[in-house]
């Protein structure tokens, strides 16, 4: 009897080892295969290669230099403005209680809740309403990639400022009003010295969200201007060489090194869930 | 104190933008795309203004995209069954695990959910590509080949590493949640760690289960990248085919009504699963 159930323990811890790594070959395989694949010095792909190159990386300016420019530039504008709206939103729903707060709270997130595909197909059929009536042009343009990306990494700007000012003091704010700061003063010596971290947290993660969309963009992308992701996209539909390996990479070194920096500030497990 | 008025000035100085931002980019949005799915469409003149309910009859009488719908709740919800039988296992022990190298194996966790799902799909295309990595090593050890590449359950496996992360992020935090000192009392009183976790974390933590595994179902019911990389073109999910239907055949009204499809099946499954829940274990 005792035996039996020894068995039973080991074929069900053996089990769940099993599941372990399985999960963790789903999880981390294609990323190290991309890796390996990067440096074949193939053109295709050959298994095993004749030799191993880092020239790859060299061909990326090249060949994706102008998606990640305009990637870049859309992040760092989008990620701007969604601070500047997004931050005092957070601090009004964290100070102010008022009839209808937890609604406008679901409201402000619920970018977070639509799938990409009906934001992105929404989005470009107004700028072509709008253009037809104004004729400002607005589909195919940066102004507007930017600005649904500014809908898009907003929300998580107002959760992480949200957090970030969930153990926050009013006594302090309360003081510095009862010596004479006026309200402005008050946010700007009191409360955003305070919600640096979150602000700083918020800042890279609005950026990340935003340089790796992908469903947005594919409405509101033209010939003449594209983002890495949907150009990663449209290269892999015709060819998959070590070239577009080298690319992920590069990105995934890119967001690695964003999230370290991140999780100087945050707890990035709690931010998530 | 401040006087009441003045506080819904504050307040709305504070509130106003971001709310005027979700108006113009997402509530009009969605309100035009509203409008649009009850136009007609015309090969040649493209959108004809009406009210019509032809694009979502359309979609409810032809077989095909029944079959689509078919095939996305299916990968979706095999995806979701898949994700939770391999998360389950790997967040437990990271939210169990005492070894000081936790942090930097949460981190690696969390790096994959901030990387494209297109960047993702490229290491699977490596390994099922046609003379790819998989199909070598079958024909160097058992002289057949594996072609997976452009197959459903390519698909499924894709979308799964899509997935996976957020669903052991998510049920990590719900096992770090839980009290350790209530497995350490079953355990006390004769439970081995595997009953402990069926009787006394499991009930515990279906609420956040729950939450998990709607969210992985969302995630694939919407999935873009995966099926049309590794699904190839006569592989069709609901995203796709969207966009299909808006980029190739500039069908708006009818991709407009394929939007509000998806969406509302979605909320209505999930709605659906939320109820199955006993009550007394909703979050």
């Amino acid at each position: 009897m005792r035996d039996a159930r020894g068995l039973g323990e080991i074929a069900g811890s053996a089990a769940v080892w099993l599941l372990v790594v399985l999960a963790c070959l789903a999880i981390f395989l294609p990323l190290v295969l991309t890796f390996y694949l990067s440096v074949f010095n193939e053109q295709m792909i050959v298994f095993p290669p004749h030799g191993y190159t880092l020239s790859w990386y060299g061909q990326i300016a090249g060949k994706f230099g102008a998606a990640i420019w305009s990637s870049l530039k859309i992040a760092l504008v989008a990620v701007a403005l969604s601070l500047l709206v997004g931050i005092p939103a957070g601090i009004g729903l964290s100070r102010y209680r008022f009839r209808g707060r937890e609604a406008l709270s679901t409201f402000l997130l619920s970018p977070l809740t639509i799938p990409g595909i009906a934001i992105g197909l929404g989005i470009y059929v107004l700028a072509v309403w709008i253009e037809e009536r104004t004729e400002i042009v607005l589909a195919g343009s940066m102004r507007l990639l930017i600005l649904a990306h500014v809908l898009i990494t907003m929300p998580w700007v107002i959760r992480l400022c949200l957090a970030s000012l969930s153990n926050h003091e009013r006594t302090t704010e309360e003081a510095a009003a009862s010596l004479g700061a006026n309200p402005l003063m008050v946010v700007w010596r009191v409360t955003l010295p305070a919600m640096r971290p979150g602000i700083v947290a918020a800042a890279l993660f609005a950026f990340i969200i935003s340089f790796e969309n992908l469903e947005i963009n594919l409405f509101l992308v033209s010939p003449g201007v594209s983002t890495l992701p949907v150009a990663v996209l449209q290269y892999l539909g015709y060819h998959i060489d070590p070239l577009v390996a080298a690319v992920a990479v590069a990105q995934i070194v890119v967001v690695g090194a964003a999230l370290m920096l991140l999780n100087r500030f945050v707890r990035l497990s709690q931010v998530l869930s | 104190m401040a006087k009441p008025r003045s506080t819904t000035a504050a307040a709305s100085i504070f509130l106003g933008p971001a709310t005027c931002v979700v108006l113009i980019m997402l509530v009009s949005p969605l309100a035009l795309l509203a409008r649009y799915s009850l136009d007609k469409f015309d090969p040649s003149e493209l959108m004809i203004e009406a009210v019509t309910s032809a694009n979502y009859a359309r979609f409810f009488t032809e077989a095909f995209y029944y079959q689509v719908m078919r095939t996305t709740i299916g990968v979706a919800a095999l995806v979701t069954f898949l994700c939770l039988l391999l998360g389950l296992p790997l967040a437990y022990r990271l939210a169990r695990t005492t070894s000081r190298w936790k942090s930097a194996w949460m981190l690696l966790v969390i790096l994959p959910l901030f990387i494209g799902s297109t960047i993702r799909t490229v290491g699977w295309m490596i390994l099922f590509a046609k003379s790819g990595m998989m199909d070598t090593l079958a024909a160097t050890f058992f002289r057949s080949h594996v072609d997976l590449m452009y197959t459903p359950a390519a698909v499924v496996i894709g979308t799964l590493s899509v997935n996976l992360p957020f669903m052991v992020i998510t049920l990590q935090s719900v096992f770090e949640g839980i009290d350790t000192r209530l497995e350490e009392a079953a355990q006390g009183l004769g439970a081995t760690p595997g009953r402990a976790f069926w009787r006394v974390i499991w009930p515990l933590s279906l609420p956040g289960i729950g939450i998990a595994a709607i969210l992985s179902f969302i995630l694939g019911m919407n999935a873009y990248a995966t099926p049309v990389l590794l699904g190839g073109p006569r592989f069709q999910m609901m995203a796709p085919l969207l966009f299909w239907e808006f980029n190739t055949n500039s069908n708006w009204p009818f991709s407009a009504a394929l939007a509000f499809i998806l969406m509302a099946t979605t909320l209505l499954l999930t709605t659906l699963a939320n109820s199955i829940i006993p009550l007394r274990y909703r979050a």
